[in-house]
């Protein structure tokens, strides 16, 4: 029973910190629907690219991974724009499914273009700060430094995300777009720039996430799809377009995939041995798409939404 | 006049038939190489292409500095010299492309036979369009266990697959616990046991799960933990996390690449300590894995090939500079094998005399390659022709390799089994995170 009680502290921990990684890696895409009612399919791919800057950058400056995370985040952020004015200010013209096609369009195009200049292969930091490290806080509870500082970034930034579309002056221009953009034109709010700045949001935050997340992910040109499933879970369950949405979906997907070890200890403690063919480890992404799906059934606009 | 119209005509006809009938040996053997040159193991396929490129090399030319019958011959002796001609084909980790292009090679290309491929989904497609056109197939390098259990008439497997590996595993547990491996006294069978294991869940790995699973209860050891996972996961830590909290003696692996770089970071950020732990190749046994550097010392991972069995093998060594010549690194699992598979196309040959699939059919069943002709640690080369299993070799074995750090530094592997080929003492237990 004690191994069961220190399991489940275990799990709870583990499931709130990966929570808020996921929920991290899902801020940039939520704010960008939320203004823009676009689905940017290449939000993995943003990801993924935060990831190789602090791979490449950091041994070319010298200077630990952690340390770039800014340049990771600009990066994100240029991109963003780059892509808004090169692309998305186009799609925006079309209709909806030329908008669904042309995110897709640039995802495939951004996958490419890594496996063209890095190569298949996963490639990861080895040495910093963050690298391998850990810290015990129990009896048995390890958290993974990486993780931990991925979880920080992630309230840090949901707190100044929440801070800047409700207190400031842009953020009440960036809102009001969202809910009326022709509205937000009439009172001389241009538009234009306000969706670029969203693109400019949501791509420094993926990008600071990715540069954070190589300290401990193999970065290869694929690693964005691992993300993105999650995100757009964590999305569609919080609410497309809210933010704390996001931040209460991503730690309730962390505790659902973290389980499986409290089901092994239950089995444990009451000595189940027949019952250990239910394999559910295997399952752990079913379990959240289910938990999506009644959702998505029960409650269409997702937790915390406010756009149908 | 008739007559000498008539003998002119005989002549003319004979002069005609002569060189027609020189002719009719081929001068070269088109071979069909289906491998995975582009796609997530598009650095594999790499290493395939090179071996195979290598072995066709060798058997074109004579080479008398490399201790090999195939060496001794430019060409295929018993088919007057014909040279060894490869047309090579990428099938991106795609079993539908990979039975299409085996179609283009069999009525385009009229190629002899096939080589490859590799993935054992996409063997299992080609061996299929072989088997409905009659034309003979050689795999290298696909080791899952169900592609010998078909039946098939014209498909045969030098290598050995993963119930030969695992099975190598628990020989090794168990010897352990005799006190066979180099440099360890014999281990009590409670501090190997239980045994954790997590295995990525598509064909190999979840196939490899089940080998696990019976080997474990045949050798008596207990297995607390077994989890199936994706191998396209963000986070592996509850998976790990159930495995430590079972206190297994050793922990065994059946990753890809990169899973199995997430699941050591996260082993070692979770404070692993198991006193082994074991992977199926894969992904223990690429660059980026070896280059985690300290964490993976005294990991054990099985293999075909490992670069120190040039210290053991004359000939290894020999083909291995050349390999080295041509790739700038050594010999590998991948290359060895696929160097086997085309070696043995040309020892088949040799032995059938012909290009007919028949003969070549015939000697497939009847051929037996010994040791001492091939790069890869193996007994020979012989395939079974009756019993459970169809066309696989009978000869061929496995190694387990350990990660150790090196006198120049470097992490390299060194064979602790078979225990009488064992080039380094074993690092026993495993240091721990």
């Amino acid at each position: 029973m004690e191994e069961l009680g220190i399991q489940i502290l275990k799990s709870a921990v583990s499931g709130l910190i990966m929570g808020l990684v996921f929920a991290l890696v899902a801020l940039g895409l939520t704010v960008i629907f939320g203004v823009m009612d676009i689905v940017n399919f290449a939000h993995g791919e943003f990801l993924m690219v935060g990831m190789y800057t602090t791979l490449l950058t950091s041994p070319l400056l010298g200077v630990d991974p952690v340390l770039t995370l800014p340049l990771a985040g600009l990066v994100g952020a240029v991109l963003g724009v780059m892509c808004y004015f090169g692309l998305i200010r186009f799609l925006l013209r079309g209709p909806m499914i030329a908008q669904l096609f042309g995110t897709f369009g640039l995802m495939i195009f951004l996958r490419n273009l890594a496996l063209l200049f890095m190569g298949s292969e996963p490639r990861i930091v080895h040495e910093g700060w963050l690298v391998g490290k850990s810290i015990l806080v129990g009896p048995g509870v390890v958290l993974e430094s990486t993780k931990v500082a991925a979880a920080a970034l992630s309230l840090i930034s949901f707190a100044v995300v929440w801070w800047f579309i409700n207190r400031t002056r842009v953020g009440k221009a960036i809102t009001a777009t969202s809910l009326d953009a022709e509205g937000a034109r009439y009172m001389g709010i241009s538009t234009e720039y306000m969706n670029a700045l969203a693109w400019a949001v949501g791509g420094a935050s993926v990008g600071v996430a990715g540069g954070l997340l190589v300290n401990f992910w193999p970065v290869e040109p694929g690693v964005g799809l691992l993300f993105t499933m999650i995100a757009f879970a964590t999305v569609a369950l919080g609410g497309f377009g809210s933010v704390r949405g996001a931040l209460v979906a991503g730690i309730l997907i962390g505790f659902i995939v973290n389980l499986p070890p409290v089901w092994d200890a239950i089995l444990r403690s009451i000595d189940a041995a027949g019952l250990r063919g239910l394999e559910i480890h295997s399952f752990k992404y079913t379990m959240v798409y289910a938990v999506y799906f009644l959702i998505m059934v029960l409650r269409p606009q997702g937790l915390f939404g406010w756009k149908q | 006049m008739r007559k000498i119209a008539l003998v002119s005509a005989i002549v003319l006809l004979a002069a005609m038939l002569v060189p027609a009938m020189a002719w009719s040996a081929p001068k070269e053997i088109k071979i069909g190489v289906i491998y995975p040159l582009t796609g997530p193991a598009a650095a594999a396929g790499r290493e395939l292409r090179a071996g195979a490129e290598l072995a066709a090399e060798i058997a074109n030319k004579v080479m008398p500095n490399i201790n090999m019958d195939m060496a001794k011959n430019a060409g295929v002796k018993s088919l007057g010299g014909a040279k060894i001609t490869l047309i090579i084909k990428d099938h991106q980790g795609n079993p539908q492309l990979g039975a299409d292009l085996a179609k283009k090679l069999i009525l385009d290309d009229k190629v002899v036979g096939i080589l490859g491929c590799y993935y054992s989904s996409v063997t299992k497609t080609v061996s299929a369009v072989c088997e409905r056109y009659g034309v003979p197939m050689i795999n290298g390098s696909s080791t899952s266990p169900t592609l010998t259990k078909r039946g098939f008439k014209w498909f045969w497997r030098t290598t050995p697959h993963d119930k030969w590996f695992t099975k190598d595993l628990f020989e090794f547990l168990v010897g352990m616990t005799k006190g066979k491996a180099k440099g360890v006294k014999a281990v009590p069978m409670a501090d190997l046991n239980p045994l954790a294991a997590a295995c990525e869940k598509t064909e190999w790995g979840s196939n490899v799960a089940i080998e696990i699973k019976n080997f474990a209860k045949e050798y008596g050891f207990t297995l607390a933990s077994d989890i199936l996972y994706a191998a396209k996961s963000p986070d592996l830590s509850s998976e790990v996390q159930s495995m430590i909290a079972a206190k297994p003696g050793a922990m065994l692996f059946a990753s890809y690449t990169s899973d199995a770089l997430l699941m050591i970071k996260t082993l070692k950020s979770m404070k692993a300590k198991p006193k082994i732990i074991w992977g199926q190749d894969a992904g223990f046994d690429k660059p980026e894995f070896v280059a985690l550097g300290d964490d993976i010392v005294g990991i054990l991972t099985r293999s075909v090939f490992l670069p120190s069995v040039v210290k053991m093998k004359p000939l290894s060594g020999q083909v291995n500079d050349l390999y080295v010549k041509m790739m700038g690194h050594d010999l590998g699992g991948a290359s060895a094998r696929s160097f086997t598979g085309l070696q043995t196309w040309v020892y088949v040959l040799e032995k059938a005399g012909s290009t007919e699939p028949k003969a070549i059919q015939a000697a497939c069943n009847t051929i037996s390659i010994p040791g001492d002709q091939l790069v890869v640690p193996w007994v020979g080369i012989k395939f079974s022709t009756k019993g459970e299993e169809i066309g696989q070799n009978v000869l061929g074995g496995g190694l387990i390799g350990q990660y150790q750090k090196q006198k120049d530094g470097k992490i390299g592997l060194e064979v602790v089994y078979p225990f009488d080929i064992a080039t380094a003492p074993m690092v026993y237990p495993f240091q721990g995170y």
